[in-house]
């Protein structure tokens, strides 16, 4: 259980996903923005990867490595990644119209989203066992939508400062993650 | 017919596709895991003067992946790679041991622990407490083994004490299973 | 040959891929603290974006329109597994610290944008000329954030990646008091974001000056 606990800050907190493995960079610059959006991308990418590394888990735990071609994890995690998205953004469409209005768009871009190509990968590595797999991606997912909200509160409120011209936009938003950056490292000494 | 075959092309050249990427990536891995299989025993073959200065040959088990090692033709112990997964990424240790029960020592050949964190664990004195200890003694104090952990660095350092004694436990059943 | 340098150079200037348009924005932040990575980081993904970038225009006429994604997908994949396995067996040093990153690029926007905006639309040549000047500008940043970071973070220079390949010498370079006590924020995660957004406002300065 200790074991868990420590998997699940350390991914959420301690090596968040934006702040120190610098993994889903684009939707973090380009959806922090507005809180709700912040939010409903976050919600999608934990879901995601929470689908993501059950299958990636299974597939390299019964194919993969029982017939040694772990060589091949790239091609397969990438081709499951894609049509899992397809398939959720199918089964919401059909099944609740609402809910695809809100997190519709987000689906879309996160076939390319190196955090969910991450986790699989970092689960791959670390040889996770299934519950431990799962706890990595929640708490990767759950530490990734903290940060878009963080972020996405601060950018609401940058756009109204009076930043140097050259500034404005992403540059502040960069120097901004810094300092988020350097709050979140106090998290270090926890493990 | 031709409507049919119009719905079947595409999941057919996808299929292609994949056939042809599958066909490169199998001959490319059997090209470079020889490379890399050569490499990893080089890299056990020059440490293991450092753990057993006074080592004159040595034989290499491909089946087990453990080297013996002799002195004056008589068996002064045995040495392995241990990989086991770090903090951050693969930590690869070389282990030697003396008989089938002791420790002789373990050099980390490799690792990517957090500068002046974690990498603290291929410091000498957190590598030296492994030397002479019995394999089930690889093990933090205060779970019944020896070993003192590095503060602040307890994931890296139990990583290390886990993949050496898990690994020795191992290879000491596959040694004894072929003599 | 005019259009050949004109597809060449609008990736090093006005779309290079990090400072204007901020994309692969991952492994630049994540493995540009040293300047080992960064090379190894630019051959690779030069290699899998001219690689890709060959086939995928070659084959643009035969690919189904509904199947284009997943075909992209495919051959870019096999690409990042081709130059993963070499690094792994030849660069074993540089295939550690670049870690998932290497694998990663399989879903880095730059090289599935370059197939689908322009090697499916493009002839081979052009899409070659694209695929070099793309990379190259991926490069150059890549080696001007990992130059500040790695001088900044440790008070000098080193590499020693043509010592693992040829067995050549390692050049290094070391300032001798600023050595001693380096900001080592710069190799830390928070440096990184704080070199790109400085350089970011320096690029966009520079056009601004420009423009005026």
């Amino acid at each position: 259980m200790t074991e868990l606990i420590s998997i699940f800050v350390g991914m959420a907190l301690i090596n968040n996903f934006i702040l120190v493995k610098f993994l889903g960079l684009c939707p973090f610059f380009g959806v922090s923005k507005k809180l709700s959006s912040a939010v409903s991308m976050g919600a999608a990418v934990t879901f995601v990867m929470f689908i993501a590394s059950t299958a990636t888990w299974v597939i390299t735990e019964y194919i993969l490595i029982p017939f040694e071609v772990e060589f091949m994890k790239i091609v397969i995690y990438i081709l499951v990644i894609a049509s899992l998205v397809q398939i959720i953004e199918l089964f919401v469409i059909r099944t609740n119209y609402a809910l695809y209005n809100a997190f519709g768009i987000y689906l879309a871009l996160i076939t390319t989203n190196c955090a969910v190509m991450g986790i699989t990968l970092l689960n791959a590595q670390q040889s996770y066992s299934f519950p431990e797999s799962i706890v990595a991606a929640l708490g990767a997912g759950i530490g990734f939508t903290l940060v878009l909200a963080i972020m996405s509160g601060i950018r609401e409120r940058l756009e109204m400062s009076d930043s140097p011209k050259s500034m404005k936009g992403l540059p502040i938003a960069f120097i901004t993650a810094m300092l988020l950056g350097l709050a979140f490292s106090g998290f270090g000494g926890m493990i | 017919m031709a409507n049919m075959l119009r719905k079947i092309h595409p999941i057919m050249f996808v299929t292609l596709v994949v056939l042809i990427s599958v066909t490169l990536l199998v001959f490319t891995e059997t090209l470079t895991s020889a490379v890399l299989e050569e490499r990893r025993q080089q890299q056990i073959v020059d440490e293991l003067g450092n753990i057993f200065p006074e080592i004159d040959n040595f034989v290499y088990n491909e089946e087990i992946e453990v080297f013996t090692l002799y002195a004056g033709g008589v068996t002064i112990g045995y040495a392995f790679l241990a990989i086991g997964a770090g903090y951050v990424g693969d930590i690869a240790i070389v282990v030697g041991l003396e008989d089938s029960e002791t420790v002789k020592g373990i050099i980390i050949i490799s690792q990517q622990e957090t500068p002046g964190i974690g990498d603290r664990i291929t410091g000498g004195g957190f590598i030296s407490q492994f030397a002479g200890l019995s394999i089930n003694a690889v093990n933090f104090k205060q779970d019944g083994g020896q070993i003192d952990g590095i503060t602040m660095a307890t994931i890296s350092s139990k990583a290390v004490i886990d993949t050496v004694r898990d690994t020795a436990i191992e290879k000491v059943k596959q040694i004894e299973g072929v003599e | 040959m005019a259009s050949f340098s004109k597809e060449f150079s609008k990736g090093i200037t006005i779309s290079n891929p990090i400072f204007i348009l901020a994309l692969g924005l991952c492994p630049a932040l994540a493995i540009s603290y040293s300047l080992d990575n960064a090379l190894g980081m630019s051959a690779a993904v030069i290699f899998v974006l001219l690689g890709s970038n060959i086939i995928i225009s070659a084959a643009r006429r035969i690919v189904p329109n509904i199947m284009r994604i997943p075909t992209f997908i495919v051959i870019i994949a096999t690409f990042v597994t081709i130059v993963t396995l070499v690094f792994q067996a030849y660069v074993p040093n540089l295939y550690q610290s670049l870690g998932i990153f290497l694998p990663l690029i399989v879903v880095n926007c730059i090289i599935l944008g370059r197939a689908e905006a322009f090697a499916s639309k493009n002839p081979v040549i052009s899409s070659i000329a694209d695929a070099l000047g793309i990379g190259l500008g991926f490069a150059l940043a890549l080696i001007v954030i990992s130059l500040l970071r790695e001088f900044l973070g440790t008070g000098g220079i080193s590499i020693s990646l043509f010592e693992q390949l040829f067995n050549a010498g390692s050049l290094s370079f070391t300032l001798p008091a600023f050595s001693e006590h380096p900001l080592a924020i710069f190799v830390l995660s928070p440096g990184a974001f704080l070199v790109i957004g400085l350089l970011m406002a320096l690029f966009r300065w520079i056009g601004q000056k420009k423009n005026d």
